[in-house]
């Protein structure tokens, strides 16, 4: 990072370059009120094109059958109803799955962030015959489409009679996430530097003082980044959880929201479109809880010291 | 984790050197048994004769590279592996370019301003895939689709009852709009905050020895944010390349499948919609192969940096 | 120390969750008192029965839960002891999840099918033979073509259990206002669907006959009544007839119809066709026989212009052969207990059950039972259309064709407006590769 790239600029006099600066800054006070109405319509637009369809499927979600299958589309809930969200909470499972999804997510972004930080730990803070390899594989594992392991992993599953159980399914979404879990981590963990906790050990800290009060702060934007991408996997994933939980009352979200796109009476939209809102809350909660440090986290793992 | 920790101290030499794998243990053993595992057989069914009736335990026969040179020699793998490579350029391309710019408006916001596009960004984000699809889907509906509608009453053309998804390069475009949507928020947010390491100094003294905007992103901007550049980039491909949950809910909709099919939906029709587990497994031996070349790059630039580390 | 409380610890957390998950399989196996019931009923019963749970599978939303749960109560009455679970699935996905639930331990006991699914199962030996109790579902009373449906290389494997004709929904005040009679022939129909279309230019969207590019079922009526065929057998060969000068001139009717006499999106499919219909943007369209009651409780206000009439064939009085969709039944070879589990098939393909089924307008299975099919349009319509059903080619590979979108494929192109014997072609060569590979 210390490496700049920009070539010195030809030698001025003192007094050239307090001119240019000031005739910069006045150059720059018209230009810059010209930029701001630039950048902010430039913000608005991004404002409509991420939020529109959110607001599509919100508005969808109040309206009744007849309007949301009109020649003429409105652009407000007029006439809205709750029927739609009356049909999700109506619909059988639906707290079960709530109840199924919440633990399945909670426990797999909970074991993906110890098992990961162990495993980090030991890449970025030891050398071990084998360590090379263990990065290499773990970063290869990440090429592998999911879809096609469905028929193997069902029978490891099987084999160990974990179908139809929240610790198979989270055996499952923890694979997919380990992966991003460990490479994230270790650039992190690699970051703190060793001497700073070596000096809280000489301080006469315990080591787990030392880690709590020196090494956990500075990882954290990572535990959170992780968290948040497991976070967002196992609540969204569908095809894992069609076949690994197939009796009704373990079916997860996703799973159950499947219901009202029946394929041969056609889809509910608005069912659809009140359960997927409903889907998405808890994430959108659990993302402005974490919101500050997932920018900070995604990124400093990846760019290492 | 206290006791390992403070116990490795006083262990001799040897346990100490048993730490580390200790502490891998958990990650290795989950991942050798429920990835490697499962790769593994995927491996060896693609090289095996597996049908829905060795599923319900008739012994399979081995058929060495048969089903390989099947696909191989197939001309219609052919088509849907350049059509997946297309797909994949031109969305991995868009992604990182918008992304990167919207990552450049959010550092230039307000702070108002940044807060509500970042919100916004997030709700795209964390909308489950298979809403985000069927919103999308129902938007370009042919009878009922918001963008119709809108066509027809601004008077740009009689869109009413157009299907977006009916010849192959519509489906594409709207696929490609679906795509790209869902995956800038990622990308914007982890360049935005590689662009926080940026030194303002550093920019400010560039612009004013009058280097312009290009000159400063060019020389100064670029090089810093570029290992992570280079990391969205490496899993945009890794994620367009193996693009799975938004064709298939797009092919439910409308369109014609044969015409329509990329790698990733193509190995799962052939795996599961014709019970062949065992020339869809070889598909995706290829995709994996076909991944590992795509981000040959990226992955020597980690295994360097980890010789060095 | 403390190292083995924290494994006791995880050990336990990970034993909870378990439980967490599967504890119905507790409350089945560990349960003392139905246990201790079903030992006092062996003692005093005929039939000894343990202590069994039976997983029951029925997909869609066809048959409602009170008709199931009234089979339930039957069955569970004559065998003290046993309690059946229904679990009721979608069709959406089912493929997947009897792929691999039918092969696991963990296997549900008794399975709703496809009718054009089921042979696929049972060629993979997924499925119990149930060759010696045919008698008991009901025999040479059953609906022929869903007895082949559920048989394969000769041995049966699952009963018949619903079956459903298509039939045409029109709208009477649309008839009435373009001055229209119920049409006779197939000829006449087309006419009519043209007729309603230019009748009522004037609405978005409007189709004289909704016929998206995806609705194959109602495709192959086309073809059949034109004495083609998708493909025939011959020996161990599947012999292709899609091309064939019969099958092109009945495509070439579709094209005609889904060009001058369709509004629907020619790369659609007709899952949606009941919301066109309740926006007045229909004049006729072909569905199954629940068709007429889906758009009744969409919008009750349509109900009584709805009519329903029998696909007329190319010579008055007569109508064209119908694709006979439906469901087969049958017990997982990797059922616990089988013998239990072809008790429950028999009740859901007795009497009972059957009856109750053609009161919800499904066809029973029963031949005896098809006259009480009837009492409205829509179900008369579909009594009739049954008289003249038929069924795709018989074969374990069927499932792969419709897991290609093979006919759908070929319908999009046809709809908008490709060469008809040159997709003929095209999709028989593929039908074909599924068939004979």
């Amino acid at each position: 990072m210390n490496t700049v790239l920009v070539e010195p600029a030809p030698l001025r006099g003192p007094t050239d370059r307090a001119r240019a600066a000031i005739e910069a800054a006045a150059l720059g006070r018209r230009r810059r009120r010209h930029r701001a109405v630039l950048v902010n319509g430039a913000g608005v637009l991004l404002l409509f094109v991420f939020g529109f369809p959110v607001y599509w499927m919100v508005l969808t979600s109040f309206r009744r059958s007849v309007d949301i299958q009109s020649v003429d589309p409105s652009l407000l809930p007029i006439p809205g109803t709750l029927d739609n969200y009356r049909s999700v909470f109506d619909r059988d499972f639906f707290f079960t799955a709530l109840r199924n999804s919440l633990i399945v997510t909670l426990v797999t972004v909970a074991l993906a962030l110890a098992i990961g930080f162990l495993a980090a730990v030991a890449v970025s803070r030891y050398r071990f015959r084998g360590r090379t390899s263990f990065i290499i594989s773990v970063l290869v594992l990440q090429l592998v489409p999911a879809e096609a392991l469905i028929i193997s992993l069902f029978k490891v599953l099987d084999g160990w009679s974990l179908i139809n159980t929240i610790l198979g399914l989270t055996l499952t979404y923890l694979v997919f996430v380990l992966p991003f879990t460990i490479w994230t981590l270790r650039g992190f963990i690699a970051n703190v530097p060793r001497e700073l906790e070596e000096a809280a050990l000489v301080d006469g800290a315990s080591r787990l003082t030392a880690f709590r009060r020196v090494t956990l702060p500075l990882v954290a934007p990572g535990l959170v980044a992780t968290g948040v991408f497991a976070f967002i996997l196992a609540w969204n994933e569908f095809i894992f959880a069609l076949v690994i939980m197939n009796r009704p009352q373990n079916q997860t979200l996703p799973v159950w929201l499947q219901a009202f796109n029946d394929g041969a009476r056609g889809t509910d939209w608005g069912g659809v479109m009140a359960g997927s809102t409903l889907i998405a809350i808890p994430v959108v909660i659990f993302f402005l809880i974490v919101q500050r440090r997932i920018v900070a986290g995604l990124t400093a793992g990846a760019v290492k010291g | 984790m206290a006791v390992p920790v403070s116990a490795v101290q006083r262990r001799p030499r040897r346990r100490r050197q048993l730490f580390p794998y200790a502490l891998v243990a958990p990650a290795l053993v989950v991942l050798a048994f429920m990835l490697g595992y499962p790769l593994v057989r995927l491996g060896v069914l693609s090289v095996q004769r597996f049908g829905l009736e060795q599923q319900f335990g008739a012994p399979p026969d081995w058929v060495g590279l048969e089903h390989y040179r099947t696909i191989l020699t197939d001309d219609y793998f052919w088509d849907v592996l350049w059509r997946t490579l297309a797909f994949c350029f031109v969305n991995v391309a868009l992604t990182i370019v918008l992304g990167l710019l919207v990552a450049l408006l959010l550092q230039m916001l307000g702070r108002k301003m940044r807060l509500a596009v970042s919100i916004a960004l997030m709700l795209a984000w964390a909308m489950p895939p298979l809403s985000a699809t069927i919103v999308w889907q129902w938007m370009f509906d042919a009878q009922y689709g918001l963008v119709n509608w809108l066509l027809t009453t601004l008077g740009i053309g009689d869109y009413q009852g157009h299907s977006w998804l009916s010849t192959p390069l519509s489906f594409f475009s709207v696929a490609t709009i679906i795509v790209v949507w869902m995956g800038i928020p990622f990308v914007a947010f982890t360049l935005y905050a590689g662009l926080t390491q940026v030194p303002r100094e550093l920019v400010e003294a560039a612009s004013i020895d009058g280097a312009g905007p290009w000159d400063r992103f060019r020389a100064i901007t670029l090089p810093i944010i570029k290992p992570v550049l280079t990391i969205v980039t490496a899993l945009s491909i890794l994620w367009d390349f193996r693009v799975f949950t938004q064709i298939y809910v797009l092919q439910q909709a409308g369109g014609i499948s044969r015409d329509t099919n990329l790698l990733g939906v193509y190995a799962y029709r052939v795996a599961i919609g014709e019970t062949r587990f065992d020339l869809g497994a070889a598909i995706a031996v290829v995709m994996v192969l076909i991944s590992l070349l795509l981000t040959f790059v990226y992955l020597r630039q980690m295994a360097r940096q980890e010789e060095l580390a | 120390m403390k190292l083995k409380s924290m494994a006791a610890l995880g050990l336990a957390g990970a034993l909870a969750l378990g439980a967490c998950g599967g504890d119905d399989d507790d409350s089945s196996s560990g349960d003392d008192t139905t246990a201790t019931t079903a030992a006092q009923a062996a003692a005093t019963e005929a039939p000894s029965e343990e202590a069994a749970t039976l997983r029951l599978w029925l997909n869609g939303e066809d048959i409602p839960d009170e008709v199931v749960q009234s089979a339930i109560a039957e069955f569970e009455t004559a065998h003290p002891g046993v309690t059946v679970e229904f679990e009721r699935q979608q069709w959406d996905g089912i493929v997947e999840r009897l792929t691999t639930a039918l092969s696991s331990d963990d296997s549900p006991d008794v399975v709703e099918l496809g009718n054009t699914q089921a042979q696929t199962f049972e060629a993979a030996g997924a499925l119990v033979d149930l060759s010696a109790h045919k008698d008991a579902m009901g025999g040479d009373e059953l609906v022929q073509s869903l007895v082949e449906s559920g048989t394969y290389d000769g041995t049966f494997y699952a009963a018949p259990l619903y079956g459903g004709a298509r039939i045409v929904v029109y709208r009477k005040d649309l008839f009435e206002q373009a001055g229209l009679e119920i049409p006779t022939t197939i000829d006449e129909f087309i006419q009519a669907g043209v007729a309603l279309k230019e009748a009522n230019a004037s609405t978005p969207n409007f189709s004289g006959i909704y016929f998206p590019g995806r609705n194959w079922h109602a495709t192959l009526s086309f073809i059949w009544e034109n004495g083609g065929d998708i493909a025939v057998q011959e020996g161990d060969e599947w012999v292709g007839e899609l091309s064939s000068p019969e099958s092109v001139a009945g495509l070439e009717q579709v094209q005609q119809i889904m060009t001058e006499a369709n509004g629907a999106p020619p790369d659609s499919d007709d899952a949606n066709d009941y919301i066109a219909f309740c926006n007045g943007e229909v004049g006729m369209l072909l569905g199954p026989g629940w068709k007429a009651g889906q758009i009744a409780a969409e919008c009750p206000e349509m109900e009584a212009n709805i009519g329903a009439f029998a696909l007329p064939g190319t010579e008055p009085g007569t109508t064209a052969p119908v694709f006979l969709g439906g469901s087969n039944i049958g017990v997982s070879a990797n059922s616990d207990h089988p013998d239990l589990a072809i008790e429950l098939v028999k009740v859901i393909t007795g009497e009972s059950f059957q009856t109750e089924l053609a009161g919800l307008g499904l066809l029973p299975v029963r031949t005896s039972l098809l006259d009480l099919v009837g009492g409205d349009e829509p179900k008369d319509a579909q009594a009739a259309a049954a008289q003249n059903s038929r069924f795709v080619p018989s074969s374990e590979n069927w499932a792969a064709v419709e897991g290609a979108n093979i006919l759908q494929d070929m319908g999009v192109a046809i709809a908008q407006g490709a060469d008809v014997a040159a997709e003929a072609q095209a999709a028989e060569e593929a039908i074909l590769g599924h068939l004979n590979g």
